[in-house]
């Protein structure tokens, strides 16, 4: 692809989140550059920070600076533009069987693709403004509906930060933990029981009232 | 001046006789008696035997004892361990909180404090019990931490993790008769593993079944062993001593989190310094409506419970 002939993002007015004016975040540059691997470092060595493509957060009043972590590099298919720039839009709501998830198990049935990723710009998810977001900043797309989790996210309710409890804030993104195509998260095996204490046994559903007196007089009768 | 102010300044002259005294004995014995006194050399031997309380250590005499444990450490583990003692840090309490409609009865906390602390893999002492609650019950006594069904959560269920709450008036310090255990500067409240003599009067005293005591020698796999160590912290321990959770102090103080928030998948954990108001933790205390176990007892614990 030849990132001559294609729309920018960056030219789009851009759209601030949260507090209007408030400048103290400054998080897509970060991780654009931070980008591993093929066409994502062709793309992120053109973006100077001033110009980079896709709307900003800002934060929310007071809110602590954090920064995303990337999951670029985990994203199987991404950049979209592999394949895409060869594609001709289809704004069709229809059943994808090729190469994405069939079933979307996210809004039951309000959303379908092109609610969250752009259909122009491959290489990007959108919100619910039609303002484009870089795949890195995907919280933004979340935060459209989930707005109440997104800012427990920002202060540090909800999320997990990496490694530090002091220092920078990291967050892993939203992506990390939900898959957003089927966000609620399955049960699983947990980890084995504390033993139990030598000498003693193991007794489920004992209780002090029916294992004390109560019992003991109707076995007597 | 009184003949027992052998309070940790580590200039008098009687402590550095008896300093200079040890060591010799320590390196004349070093040869001839390495396999007896369980692995450790006669003069290891004796300089445990009249090692102090950590507070009335000199700087000094901490470092010499650190060096020991590491020494005692590779013989009984046959690892090579760091052990600190990294000091608190100036204005900062810690404080932790729990988001019980997150925790979904993974029990990843209790295997990554294992795993940092150097548990003993057999032992009963885990600091961690994640107790399995009926939904619209908080009666503790109800509680099941025995649980294992093939997958969590289980429906009609919720999940309560309980380890030490780092008392802001901690009870077991009071009835410590040894003043093994005390709360430090950061608010972690701490033992001294050396110090304590197993009476276990601590273990009554608390009311959340925090405190544990070790009935056999920790068994860790060398492999397994995590080298980075505190000496109020995980350190290896011997036996017949109280234990409890504190706060990954070999962690926390540097800025680390405790293992048991790195260990969760669910977010469910939070934990930060009290003092800092643009922390995550005063976040929780100010936006969310927590609670606190016990709260009535009055222990003033720095652990929070809530749901959202």
């Amino acid at each position: 692809m030849s990132p001559d002939n294609k729309k920018r993002p960056g030219q789009r007015p851009q759209f601030s989140f949260g507090v209007l004016g408030s400048a103290r975040l400054r998080l897509a540059a970060a991780f654009l550059l931070g980008v591993a691997g093929g066409a994502a470092v062709v793309f992120a060595a053109e973006d100077s920070v001033g110009s980079l493509p896709g709307i900003r957060f800002e934060g929310y009043p007071n809110s602590p600076p954090v920064s995303v972590v990337s999951r670029k590099a985990d994203l199987f298919f991404y950049p979209c533009d592999q394949c895409h720039a060869a594609m001709e839009p289809n704004p069709d709501i229809r059943e994808l069987n090729v190469m994405h998830v069939a079933e979307l198990q996210h809004g039951r049935g309000r959303i379908w693709c092109l609610s969250c990723h752009d259909l122009e710009n491959r290489n990007y998810l959108r919100t619910l403004l039609d303002e484009p977001v870089d795949f890195d900043q995907a919280h933004l797309v979340c935060g459209g509906c989930h707005s109440n989790r997104h800012k427990d996210w920002v202060f540090g309710a909800h999320g997990k930060r990496v490694a530090n409890w002091q220092g920078e804030r990291k967050l892993y993104d939203c992506a990390h933990c939900h898959d957003p195509h089927s966000p609620s998260i399955q049960p699983r095996a947990p980890k084995p029981p504390p033993p139990v204490r030598v000498g003693l046994e193991l007794v489920r559903g004992a209780s002090h009232e029916r294992d004390s007196g109560v019992d003991r007089k109707e076995a007597e009768d | 001046m009184s003949e027992h102010s052998d309070s940790g300044n580590g200039d008098n002259r009687f402590s550095e006789a008896r300093r200079r005294f040890l060591r010799g004995l320590g390196m004349s014995a070093a040869a001839v008696a390495q396999p007896a006194w369980g692995g450790k050399t006669f003069g290891d031997a004796f300089a445990d035997f009249f090692q102090k309380h950590y507070k009335r250590m000199s700087a000094e005499e901490i470092e010499e004892t650190l060096e020991r444990i590491k020494r005692k450490a590779e013989a009984r583990y046959g690892v090579e361990i760091d052990c600190e003692n990294t000091p608190p840090q100036e204005n900062v309490v810690f404080g932790y909180a729990i988001n019980i409609s997150r925790c979904k009865g993974y029990r990843d906390c209790v295997q990554g404090c294992v795993e940092e602390n150097n548990l003993g893999r057999d032992s009963q002492v885990q600091y961690i019990r994640v107790l399995q609650m009926d939904q619209g019950d908080s009666n503790l006594e109800h509680a099941d931490h025995y649980y294992d069904p093939e997958t969590v959560p289980v429906e009609g269920k919720y999940y309560l993790p309980v380890q030490c709450m780092q008392c802001d008036d901690p009870p077991c310090v009071k009835a410590c008769p040894v003043d093994a255990t005390w709360m430090e500067p950061d608010g972690i409240v701490v033992i001294d593993y050396d110090w304590c003599i197993g009476c276990r009067y601590c273990m009554t005293a608390c009311p959340y079944w925090a405190r544990h005591f070790n009935w056999t020698e920790p068994e860790i796999p060398a492999a397994e062993m995590n080298p980075d160590t505190h000496y109020l912290g995980n350190r290896p321990r011997p036996r017949g001593v109280v234990e409890k959770c504190h706060f990954c102090i070999q962690r926390t103080r540097k800025g680390q989190q405790p293992a048991c928030l790195e260990a969760c998948p669910t977010g469910a954990r939070i934990f930060g310094n009290l003092l800092d108001p643009d922390s995550e933790i005063r976040y929780v205390l100010a936006n969310k409506t927590v609670f606190r176990l016990k709260e009535d007892l009055g222990t003033e614990p720095k652990f929070w419970y809530f749901s959202d």
